[in-house]
């Protein structure tokens, strides 16, 4: 009778920790696979910043080609100056044209290197920058930066510190990422300064050649 | 008497199995609910999802309005000489801009992450990040590339990059992942004879020895781009 209810009680043991690892087990695989491959809440509270501020500006860049669209198909004789403008606006783009407007420029007496430049060339588009300059060479995407010993190269011109960077764009944008890269390039060892100058209407004279297409066709 | 014993031993152990599954559960529920880290985390994924839906939604939406835009500018084209004039103009600096496909020979990297090392350097080093793709665009501009997208995203003369891990954000989103496609437009010979040399990419190719990291490169006598479909407002620049 005691050996029965012991029985009993090991086969009772038994069931209830399968079950209980089971659940266990089957709970904690299927939350891995909802966890989103392993992005933490503070890389994905960082993704909804950026996209957030992403759609913003594609949002407004909608509604800016919504009122064009809208004057063009109004007509009325404003076409042509329409056309004018787009095109004064695209060779800003293109960097094509000198430019000013609001801006900062940055100044940093150190031996930095051309992923430097490009870290800080990133940060000031990330901060809304239309134009931006390195000493005298204006930069835009297809503009080459190598490194070559201690000068960096922009489109095959040899440039050295102290560095200065010129921005024209988000006159808050700005201002902001210019404060967060100087904040950082003083906490780094190779730095003797760091400052920045926010002012109302800059100016970059330099410009970057035509690039006709020679391969590409549109 | 055997039947009745074997009755109980099942009886015995539909309550335990019972009494495990639920113990299992509120244990469970009790070790998730104070932080939630779960519910939190899908919350978080949802937003993501949500907001890059409204991503997808906005560049479809600019690239229809840059088309019918397009459409209204040739029509207006041709009531004038003067008109039709600024309009090549303006489609000129639209093509050179990113904002029309382009296509032609060309050369297409693929980028890819290899396998973690057990090292400190080993724990990040195997992924692909942002500055690997930008050196990888630069190198590209350099041999003569006229123009450039990453994973179909047309690049602009006013693009930026960033990213965080192995996920790269360019422009406004949303972040790409591995493999990356790197395609250019322009002197393929010229991209692929720069791509062949052992000091291009020198970190990217330690890191292919060491970690596997993938470093493939096609030339090809056709490559088509897709128009930038993203924003290119200027709004504090001027001309002078």
């Amino acid at each position: 009778m005691v050996r029965s209810g012991r029985n009993a009680l090991v086969v009772g043991l038994l069931t209830t920790v399968v079950a209980f690892v089971a659940v266990i087990q089957v709970r904690s695989q299927a939350e891995v696979v909802r966890s989103l491959e392993g992005q933490d809440n503070t890389s994905l509270a960082f993704l909804i910043d950026d996209l957030h501020r992403g759609n913003d500006r594609l949002a407004e860049q909608a509604a800016a080609l919504s009122a064009q669209r809208d004057s063009l198909r109004a007509g009325g004789g404003t076409a042509g100056a329409a056309l004018q403008e787009e095109a004064d606006r695209l060779r800003v783009v293109n960097g094509l044209v000198p430019v000013h407007g609001p801006g900062v420029t940055i100044t940093v007496d150190a031996p930095l290197t051309s992923t430097d430049l490009q870290d800080a060339i990133n940060n000031l588009r990330g901060g809304g920058a239309e134009a931006v300059a390195i000493g005298d060479r204006r930069v835009i995407t297809g503009s080459v930066l190598k490194q070559s010993g201690n000068a960096v190269t922009v489109d095959g011109v040899a440039l050295h510190g102290p560095w200065s960077m010129t921005a024209i764009g988000d006159p808050v944008g700005l201002p902001a990422a210019a404060g967060l890269m100087t904040r950082d390039l003083r906490a780094d060892p190779r730095v003797r300064s760091a400052a920045y100058q926010v002012s109302p209407d800059l100016q970059i004279r330099s410009t970057v050649g035509p690039r006709p297409f020679v391969y590409g066709s549109p | 008497m055997r039947l009745r014993k074997a009755g109980g031993y099942a009886l015995v152990a539909v309550a335990a199995l019972a009494f495990g599954f639920l113990s299992a559960a509120q244990l469970r529920a009790q070790l998730i609910n104070p932080s939630n880290r779960v519910q939190r985390n899908q919350a978080l994924v949802r937003s993501v999802q949500d907001l890059e839906r409204v991503n997808a939604g906005d560049r479809r939406r600019i690239r229809g309005l840059r088309g019918e835009i397009s459409g209204f500018e040739k029509a207006a084209a041709q009531r004038s000489d003067a008109t039709h004039r600024v309009a090549g103009e303006v489609a000129d600096l639209r093509d050179h801009a990113g904002l029309s496909p382009l296509h032609g020979p060309g050369v297409v990297v693929t980028l890819a992450g290899g396998r973690p090392g057990p090292d400190a350097e080993g724990r990040t080093a195997y992924l692909v990040n942002f500055q690997d793709v930008q050196d990888t665009v630069n190198l590209l501009y350099e041999g003569g590339a006229e123009a450039v997208a990453v994973n179909g995203r047309r690049l602009s003369p006013m693009s930026g990059f960033g990213g965080a891990g192995g996920a790269i954000l360019i422009d406004q989103g949303p972040p790409l992942n591995s493999p990356f496609t790197v395609s250019a437009v322009g002197n393929r010979t010229q991209m692929e004879q720069l791509l062949g040399e052992p000091r291009s990419l020198g970190d990217l190719r330690r890191r292919q020895q060491r970690y596997g990291l993938r470093l493939d490169v096609a030339g090809l006598p056709d490559v088509r781009l897709p128009a930038f479909d993203a924003s290119l407002q200027v709004k504090a620049a001027r001309g002078s």
